[in-house]
């Protein structure tokens, strides 16, 4: 076995490094397809948007490199202090930042900007990583749990006020992390519960959501009334208490929906749930998406001919929309290919972690495959239709410099991390 | 409580279902908008990528019998401006320059439009209004001034193009040559709004990229038909001497409005026709198509249509002696007057019309068809007096003759209509008949538009139309021309007489509004008119003048009224008219507008490969000319052509603009 100081390369798998870099062409081609509008192939090219995502893509390389050199204990001692640093990364926009299309979410550096919200994710995963691996750690105690929260609330809160929401939402990709660690179920069915009481709330009206709730509870009391009178005695205030709670939540939906939401929110969740349809303004960018998938057919239009991605028909279809490039360009066939890609990816990962014999590279890898998981659930459910409009990148497949390298760095950790389990033994 | 392994396995286990739902729900609905409702959404895709562009035609020109414009259509643009696409730099520099530019063009100083321009980019106004109306020539001078010289993208320049109908005569003639917009359709624009208008063509284009569309298809598909031109029967000439003798007569005696018809004798072409009336501001226009619309009581006028159908009926010969009095008779209770302090005594009927008596003819008349009044009215209507001339122009007035049962008819009813009263005809009505007479009888239709043209080709010609051929007796006919010529050489209207020359009419003074007599007495209102044709012998043209309500302190009379713009007419066409010049000696003036139409003649007669040399040439020559090769053409000033951007011998490339110069 050669020593890791002679071979940065040693013990790597390959298969991840094939996978990223798969991902990355496909996505490349993509972007080529939807900025060049000259027709003439002009690479590294800071004018064209594929050019400077090319040399982004060159410039992943030297930064594989950097993230293979540091050593395991690197990133397990000083998770904490990379964590720091990125929250005052994210606080420090608040003064430094610069605003783009209403957010402050850049620093400009110059030739390029900066999105620390990208490089967050991987910090937050290196910090629940190590708390989770500490031995005093048990989800079961509440002061555990309360930790756990704010490690992810406290970015997740940076970047709601940039105002990125949707990058923000990414965080909650964790509760997966902490429910395979040992975090109650009944997180998981108290935030179930909770989201669906907001579609229905926002679906039927808050009026007749209560009423059936108000009946639901009834029909419980009566069935432990008849069948269960010993457990109603000491339960009854436990689902008085349950029906409050859920009907002040019902009443705090159309609160924020109403009062908090702006109207563009609200516009989309509309569309989603069929309550309005616009195809000329609100619903513009999902119409459009859908309609340029569709148009694909079964096997696509192939390269460069996709005539709604070459007449831009779709916004931004180089970052949040660029699914609909592989709709229409290479078709159904095409589709399920990435997909499907993606979906390898992702067990590949999850498997790759359930073999890690650290609890902190473990923890790190779960933690990558709830993040890209939900990256790629969100923006493809977007294109498709499934999900209302929420703008976050496709993982190395969207236009730009910041989002790339915000996932390879979190790869590439953990591809670190994997590379030393042979002698953790 | 330890994490035991199947718990983790369980939990495992949950994590993966989960992340299986969802890619089950992505592939489900992937097949959901590629299959199930692919079509659906392919022809969605279609609708919004493809898309129909209306190719609009060319409407044709309005010209006049010698092919001079009246009416055609100008591009004119507005102007704007977006401030925010401007440079920041750029504005500063060049702000005072395009202000100054600016300034000297629309006027307004040119601090003015800096601070507009200023408010305009610091409130990123991206359509700043900058002017409306704007000609072709002063256009691209626009467009390079400094700022808008960068373009459209950087210069912020908007130049909005909208079609206008211009008439380069401009208001001559204005109702007769109408409008087709908004505001109606009336003239002859209006009544061959099927010829002019053309057919929009079709072509289908397709989104290639942001903003940018390409036809589908090499050929349209469908081909816009340009509009046809129509070549109407009014002379330039003599419109513009008809307009301004009206107007002028007009102006003197302060009246409320009139108008004039000058129709060939032969063909029934209107060879002028000018409506006037009075706005507030007491400025005479272009206001109703009187001639055609307003049909009123003749008066006079009328008696010469009761005495061809007196003579027709052979009770009255010209020489039936009938007493007048002392100017004042009574019939069936009511006063009748004749305009002569103390009456004509006997005189004979021919006479009676020379004086226009109006007791002589309603006692011939009542004491001739008193016991059967269908016997004068039946002849009348038989004349077609009755009847609308059917002109293609909208809005003709209806005549109105009462025959015996009429809820208008009376004991009185019959002498009346004798002298013109209790009776309508429109003037133009009143000219076909006296036409008629002109016409040894042969009533011909009055026409407006000579024939259709597309570019060089006839596409239709319009032949006389003859109403009646013959509406009596050719006996009756000499009578009554030798009575109209002698109106005018003893007559009402001798005053009209002229030895050079010779012209028949008759007067008309007919009393109006006088519904409540008591008013009339305070207010007298009057519409004075004089009909008649000339040359007295073999008559080339008719001519009809109205002039409603003139100021009664100024004259009424229609000899004196109305009579001098016929006489005008008249004048003027004999002197410039070769074949009706009486006079040896032409006046020189004429001689070189005449060598103008030589110019004119030559270049219009052969054909053209290349541009001609236009300099010196009458504006609406050289329009005419460079219209009938296919150009189009834009005109700065008035007269004579001295500039032209196309110059001689360059290539012909039709659809292409030249701009000509005038002073």
């Amino acid at each position: 076995m050669r020593s890791r100081k002679t071979n940065i390369f040693h013990g790597i798998d390959w298969v991840l490094v094939l996978f990223y870099f798969v991902l990355v062409f496909i996505g490349w081609i993509n972007i080529y397809s939807a900025t060049n509008t000259e027709g003439n192939l002009d690479l590294m090219n800071f004018s064209t948007e594929y050019g400077k995502q090319l040399i982004w893509i060159g410039l992943s390389i030297p930064l594989i490199l950097l993230i293979l050199l540091f050593e395991t204990k690197f990133y397990e001692k000083y998770a904490s202090i990379i964590y720091l640093i990125s929250l005052i990364s994210l606080a420090g926009l608040f003064v430094f930042g610069k605003n783009i299309n209403g957010a402050t979410s850049w620093y400009n550096l110059g030739i390029f900007s900066l999105q620390p919200s990208e490089f967050a994710k991987a910090a937050v995963a290196l910090a629940v990583a190590k708390l989770v691996s500490d031995k005093q750690f048990n989800l079961k105690k509440i002061n555990t749990q309360l930790q756990s929260f704010i490690i992810l609330l406290l970015p997740a809160f940076l970047i709601t006020l940039q105002p990125d929401p949707g990058s923000a939402l990414v965080y909650s990709a964790f509760i997966f992390v902490l429910y395979r660690e040992g975090l109650p179920f009944y997180y998981i069915t108290i935030g179930f519960i909770a989201a669906s009481l907001f579609v229905i709330t926002l679906y039927f009206g808050y009026l007749y959501t209560l009423i059936s709730l108000l009946l639901v509870s009834i029909l419980i009391l009566f069935y432990f009334y008849f069948y269960r009178k010993k457990a109603l005695k000491k339960g009854w205030i436990k689902i008085i208490g349950l029906f409050i709670t859920a009907a002040l939540f019902i009443f705090s939906v159309d609160v924020v929906f109403n009062k908090v939401f702006e109207q563009r929110h609200r516009d989309r969740f509309n569309i989603l749930l069929g309550k309005t349809t616009d195809i000329k303004n609100i619903g513009y960018n999902t119409n459009q998406s859908v309609t340029t998938i569709a148009s694909g057919g079964f096997s696509g239009r192939g390269f460069l001919q996709g005539e709604r991605t070459q007449g831009n028909f779709v916004p931004e279809h180089q970052t949040d929309y660029i699914f609909t490039i592989i709709g229409e360009e290479w078709g159904f066939l095409g589709s399920v290919f990435v997909i499907i890609l993606f979906m390898l990816f992702f067990l590949r990962i999850i498997r790759t972690a359930e073999k890690q014999k650290s609890k902190f590279s473990r923890v790190y890898g779960y933690s990558i495959a709830a993040i890209l998981f939900t990256h790629f659930t969100i923006n493809i459910g977007m294109a498709i239709g499934l999900l209302p409009t929420i703008g976050i990148p496709l993982p190395f497949f969207s236009y730009g410099g910041s989002a790339l390298w915000g996932f390879t760095v979190l790869l590439f950790i953990f591809i670190r991390l994997d590379a030393n389990k042979s002698y953790e033994w | 409580m330890a994490v035991t392994k199947k718990n983790i396995l369980n939990r495992l286990n949950f994590v993966l279902l989960f992340i299986v739902v969802f890619f089950i729900a992505i592939a489900a609905q992937l097949v959901n908008i590629q299959f199930v409702e692919g079509d659906r959404y392919r022809g969605l895709s279609e609708q919004l990528t493809i898309r129909t562009d209306t190719i609009h035609a060319n409407k044709g020109s309005v010209f006049s019998a010698d092919g001079s414009l009246l009416a055609t259509s100008m591009s004119q643009y507005e102007i704007r401006m977006d401030l925010v696409t401007v440079n920041g730099d750029v504005f500063e520099k060049n702000v005072k320059g395009l202000s100054k530019e600016l300034s000297k063009m629309f006027g307004n100083s040119a601090s003015k439009w800096e601070t507009k321009l200023r408010r305009g980019k610091s409130k990123k106004s991206r359509y700043l209004f900058i002017a409306r109306n704007v000609g072709y020539t002063d256009y691209v001078k626009i467009k390079k001034f400094p700022i808008f010289n960068l373009g459209v993208y950087k210069g912020g320049f908007i130049a909005e193009q909208t079609t206008v109908r211009a008439h380069p005569l401009d208001k001559v003639a204005e109702r007769t040559i109408g409008y087709d917009d908004y505001r109606g359709a009336p003239g002859i624009e209006g009544a061959y709004r099927s010829y002019l208008t053309g057919v929009n063509g079709v072509r289908l284009k397709q989104k290639i990229a942001k903003g940018q569309w390409k036809p589908i298809n090499d050929n349209n598909e469908k081909e816009p038909v340009n509009g046809k031109d129509i070549v109407t029967t009014i002379d330039v000439n003599i419109q513009d001497i008809a307009h301004h003798s009206l107007l002028r007569q007009l102006e003197f005696y302060k009246a409320e409005h009139g108008c004039v018809v000058v129709m060939e004798t032969k063909t029934g072409e209107v060879k002028a026709i000018s409506n006037l009336g009075r706005s507030k501001a007491g400025k005479y226009y272009e206001k109703r198509n009187y001639a055609v619309y307003e049909s009123h009581e003749p008066g006079s006028a009328f008696k010469v249509m009761a005495m061809v159908v007196a003579l027709e009926s052979g009770k009255i010969d010209t020489s039936t002696v009938v007493d007048t009095g002392t100017g004042r008779y009574r019939m069936h209770g009511r006063y009748i007057s004749d305009s002569k302090r103390g009456g004509y005594g006997e005189i004979s009927a021919a006479r009676a019309l020379e004086v226009s008596s109006n007791i002589a003819f309603a006692r011939l008349i009542d004491e001739n068809f008193g016991e059967k009044p269908e016997e004068f009215i039946n002849p009348l209507l038989k004349m077609n007096l009755n009847n609308k001339l059917g002109l293609p122009i909208k809005g003709e007035g209806a005549p109105l003759i009462p025959s015996p049962g009429h809820e208008i008819w009376s004991k009185n009813a019959l002498p009346s209509i004798a002298y013109g009263y209790n009776l309508k005809l429109t003037p133009l009505q009143t000219l076909t008949f006296y036409n008629a007479i002109a016409n040894n009888g042969e009533m011909v239709k009055p026409s407006f538009v000579k024939e259709i043209r597309s570019y060089d080709k006839h596409v239709q010609k319009f032949d006389k139309v003859v109403i009646n051929p013959k509406i009596c007796s050719e006996k009756t006919i000499g009578k009554v021309q030798e009575i109209l010529k002698n109106v005018v050489f003893r007559g009402t209207g001798r005053s009209l007489y002229e030895e050079n020359f010779s012209m028949a009419g008759k007067t008309g003074t007919a009393r109006t509004e006088y519904g409540n007599y008591q008013e009339w007495v305070k207010n007298k209102k009057y519409i004075s008119s004089f009909t008649g044709y000339f040359p007295a012998e073999n008559p080339k043209y008719s001519c009809i003048v109205v002039i409603h309500k003139p100021d009664k302190t100024v004259g009424y009379y229609g000899a004196d009224v109305s009579g001098p713009v016929f006489k005008d007419i008249a004048q003027k066409i004999y002197t410039s008219n070769h074949e009706i010049n009486l006079a040896e000696n032409k006046v020189p003036e004429f001689e070189s507008v005449d060598k103008n139409f030589n110019k004119y003649n030559k270049l219009s007669d052969i054909e053209l490969k290349s541009i001609p040399n236009l300099k010196g040439m009458a504006a609406m020559d050289a329009i005419s000319i460079l219209e009938n090769l296919g150009l189009k053409v834009q005109v700065e000033g008035n007269g004579k052509v001295v500039e032209q951007s196309l110059s001689e011998g360059e290539k012909l490339v039709k659809g292409s603009t030249i701009f000509i110069k005038l002073v």
